[in-house]
């Protein structure tokens, strides 16, 4: 079984790059408000338990690419929209001091974990 | 205490302390040389080629975007662009055609009401085409815990306080996006070359945890001390 598949199809161009037109259109765009899912992650992800339920906002639509949820078991065929989300402080951790509100935190999700506010 | 006899004296075993995932790599490691994939000696010759960069190329592309505005421009939008105008191609960082693991540089733009800093709470993510190895500190749990929870704090234990009115931005790197900071150019240097202004941003600038000063140079002159008792080299 041949499994350089990935570096052939990233060489030349690039990851994420490789996958550019393979996601469809995004579902989100940047000002977007949304919500982070509380999926179940047995296996493997590389979304934060401390993002799970939190509101933010989408900073940056960065690329496509396969969720690592599904990378991590070679399973490439269904490449998603990845979003730079950035939320309040005070919206992810409750005793965050109020003297600093304008403080934020900016995370990375692919498009599963996404819903509309 | 019983007297020993010479000879039954054992000297305590050299134990060296190798950490699980340690074990895990040096196995994958062991298995891709024995299948061929690469050899013992591309992996020492990649090893001392990753020693051996640091953070002077993404120093030079914040003292460009200093200096041009069209350039500035660019690197905001397409990093991986703009770095090949200071000598670093993501697609082909070593030149003996090892790739990057990811290609998407970020370049995120200090304001006067905006302040970036850098983490990966995850691991270890860091644009090492163009900054190198990272620092052990920002490896460390401690840092990744903290710096997301309290980052006031923890920018203050590196000597870095910033006024209420600032916004601190922490940018979680947790996938395969690289991030790098743009601080904004300290007062002070006007008239500066490109060379002089990229001396002042350091690496630690660079992750967002310092800023640069005209007088804190990476180059800096240190001072050298005589020996106490110095070799002699007349016999």
């Amino acid at each position: 079984m041949n499994k350089s598949h990935h570096a052939q199809k990233a060489t030349g161009k690039g990851d994420p790059q490789c996958f550019t037109g393979e996601a469809g259109p995004p579902k989100f765009k940047v000002g977007d408000r949304v919500r982070i899912k509380d999926l179940p992650d047995i296996f493997y992800t590389r979304c934060q338990v401390y993002t799970r339920g939190a509101v933010g906002e989408v900073a940056v639509v960065t690329h496509e690419s396969p969720a690592p949820e599904d990378e991590a078991w070679d399973n490439v065929d269904r490449p998603e929209w990845f979003y730079i989300v950035r939320f309040k402080q005070s919206e992810l951790w409750p005793d965050y001091p109020a003297a600093y509100a304008n403080d934020t935190l900016q995370t990375e999700f692919s498009e599963r974990w996404l819903e509309p506010v | 205490m019983a007297k020993k006899s010479p000879g039954e004296h054992k000297a305590a075993p050299m134990v060296e302390e190798v950490s699980d995932f340690e074990i895990l790599e040096l196995a994958v490691r062991e298995l891709a040389i024995e299948k061929g994939l690469f050899t013992a000696d591309d992996h020492r010759h990649f090893t001392e080629f990753a020693h051996s960069i640091g953070p002077l190329p993404a120093a030079r592309l914040v003292a460009k975007a200093w200096l041009d505005p069209k350039f500035k421009k660019l690197a905001l939008e397409d990093g991986v662009t703009a770095s090949k105008e200071v000598g670093i191609d993501w697609l082909n960082p070593t030149g003996f055609g090892t790739p990057s693991d990811y290609t998407d540089l970020r370049v995120l733009e200090d304001t006067p009401t905006v302040k970036h800093v850098v983490v990966c709470t995850l691991c270890s993510c860091y644009p090492r085409p163009i900054l190198g190895h990272s620092p052990e500190w920002y490896r460390t749990p401690n840092y990744r815990r903290r710096i997301v929870r309290w980052p006031r704090q923890v920018l203050s234990e590196f000597g870095l306080q910033l006024p209420e009115n600032v916004e601190i931005r922490v940018e979680d790197s947790n996938q395969k996006c690289r991030f790098m900071v743009m601080p904004m150019r300290p007062d002070g240097t006007e008239d500066w070359s490109e060379e002089e202004l990229a001396a002042i941003v350091t690496r630690d600038c660079l992750i967002g945890v310092a800023l640069p000063r005209p007088d804190r140079k990476q180059n800096a002159q240190r001072p050298v001390h005589k020996a106490i008792h110095p070799v002699q080299h007349d016999h």
